[in-house]
């Protein structure tokens, strides 16, 4: 399986979190999003005509939306990722698969427009980026009154890891996570997931980690 | 708030909303505070802010019984002293090197943090069961409005009818920071409820301020 990966992509970056914490290898073929555009060029456009990362080539199937790749790669590898045959949660898991498609064109879009200066009207897509995150607190809000602590369920499935990495990545746009208790304890939640990886930006709870023995004696 | 000569107490943040073992930015009228509870379940209030290179220490890391600031993991006591610098490991940190702490307490299911030295105790919360905190971009008089009641001198305020539950209120420079109650006994649908109507006044209470209708 070959991911067409950029190290900062929060898109790429959901794949390899879905890949590392279900077990599935992946052979990662880097691309030059920036600067080099080789996304845009004709070697990945005839892959991907719509000109954009990741995209997931297994085979003859070629996959270019990130929430197909996440589903994909659980249905192979850890179905409990999937929704289960309730419909309510067949429902949440689709309802905030599609949500995370906001989340990657409000906070994303200002993530961009603050990292690699791509043109947008910035004080909208931040706006558009807190509504984003005032709904997902709200969702959360709701499961944990009823329960649970992921956005579909009482554990975590491809839709929370399709809304983690532009939520938490949001100060890269110049938006902040202060607000959102709920959403702290959801991504501490999926930070403390066995096998769970970092990107730049996002990183892992050191907490978890046994102090670091360091030799006495100054330098 | 209640307040008097010598200080006050400001609700900054939900005990749910802090477990174990973590550390959370908050909000008071005396500056941002690194809010932490320790592993043992010690709750303290610093300057959000490493007297090293001053990085934010709410981006930091709870262990044990030390906060430690993520850039280059100098980690402090509840009391504020520096008790390691990873760098020089031999080291035991002076005393001058600190960070300003401040009084925290704990009832009710709402923690305060102190604004110099409060006279009293923060005030009880008898009967309630908080819900959820959320941020209105909107002052106390827009909110009053929206929500349709007075603040209390505890910072009360009733919403019409109870659905949106009761508001708790901690304003702060053209933001406020609502924790929202209901009562103790009600239930799952209704503390959904309670939190949807939360939702809905906060888009009203936004707008009257957006459109200057209150000040």
């Amino acid at each position: 399986m070959k991911l067409y990966d950029y190290i900062l992509s929060p898109s790429c970056y959901k794949v390899r979190l879905m890949a590392a914490l279900t077990g599935v290898k992946l052979d990662l073929q880097p691309v030059d999003f920036h600067p080099g555009l080789e996304h845009r060029g004709p070697e990945l456009l005839a892959l991907n005509p719509a000109g954009s990362i990741p995209i997931l080539k297994d085979g003859d199937l070629i996959l270019t939306e990130s929430s197909a790749i996440l589903v994909y790669l659980a249905a192979k590898a850890a179905a409990e990722w999937l929704a289960g045959d309730k419909p309510e949660e067949a429902a949440r898991v689709q309802q905030w698969l599609s949500f995370s498609g906001r989340l990657t064109t409000s906070l994303g879009g200002a993530r961009l427009h603050e990292m690699l200066l791509r043109p947008g009207d910035i004080d909208a897509l931040q706006a558009q980026g807190i509504s984003a995150l005032r709904e997902l607190e709200a969702g959360l809000v709701e499961q944990s009154l009823r329960g649970r602590r992921f956005v579909a369920a009482d554990r975590p499935t491809v839709a929370d890891i399709a809304c983690f990495p532009y939520v938490a990545l949001a100060p890269d746009g110049g938006v902040s996570l202060d607000p959102y208790p709920a959403i702290r304890l959801w991504s501490r939640a999926l930070r403390s997931l066995d096998g769970f990886i970092e990107m730049p930006g996002i990183h892992r709870l050191h907490e978890l980690k046994p102090e670091p023995l360091i030799e006495t004696g100054e330098a | 708030m209640p307040s008097d000569t010598t200080g006050f107490w400001t609700p900054v943040a939900l005990s749910a909303d802090l477990p174990a073992g973590t550390v959370i930015p908050a909000r008071t009228p005396a500056g941002s505070v690194a809010l932490w509870r320790s592993e043992a379940g010690r709750l303290a209030a610093s300057a959000d802010r490493c007297p090293h290179r001053g990085m934010r220490l709410s981006h930091g890391f709870v262990r044990g019984e030390a906060l430690s600031c993520i850039y280059h993991g100098w980690s402090y006591a509840q009391a504020g002293n520096c008790l390691r610098i990873p760098a020089h490991p031999g080291l035991t940190p002076p005393e001058t090197i600190r960070v300003a702490i401040h009084e925290v307490a704990e009832a009710d299911g709402v923690i305060w943090v102190a604004a110099g030295v409060p006279a009293s105790k923060p005030p009880r919360l008898d009967g309630l069961t908080p819900l959820r905190s959320l941020t209105v971009l909107a002052g106390k008089d827009a909110i009053e409005t929206a929500a349709g009641g007075k603040t209390s001198p505890d910072g009360l305020v009733e919403t019409a009818a109870g659905a949106g539950g009761v508001w708790l209120l901690a304003a702060d420079d053209g933001q406020t920071l609502v924790h929202v109650l209901v009562r103790d006994d009600a239930g799952t649908k209704d503390r959904i409820a309670a939190s949807r109507a939360a939702e809905s006044l906060r888009r009203r209470a936004e707008n009257l301020q957006r459109e200057g209708i209150v000040q």
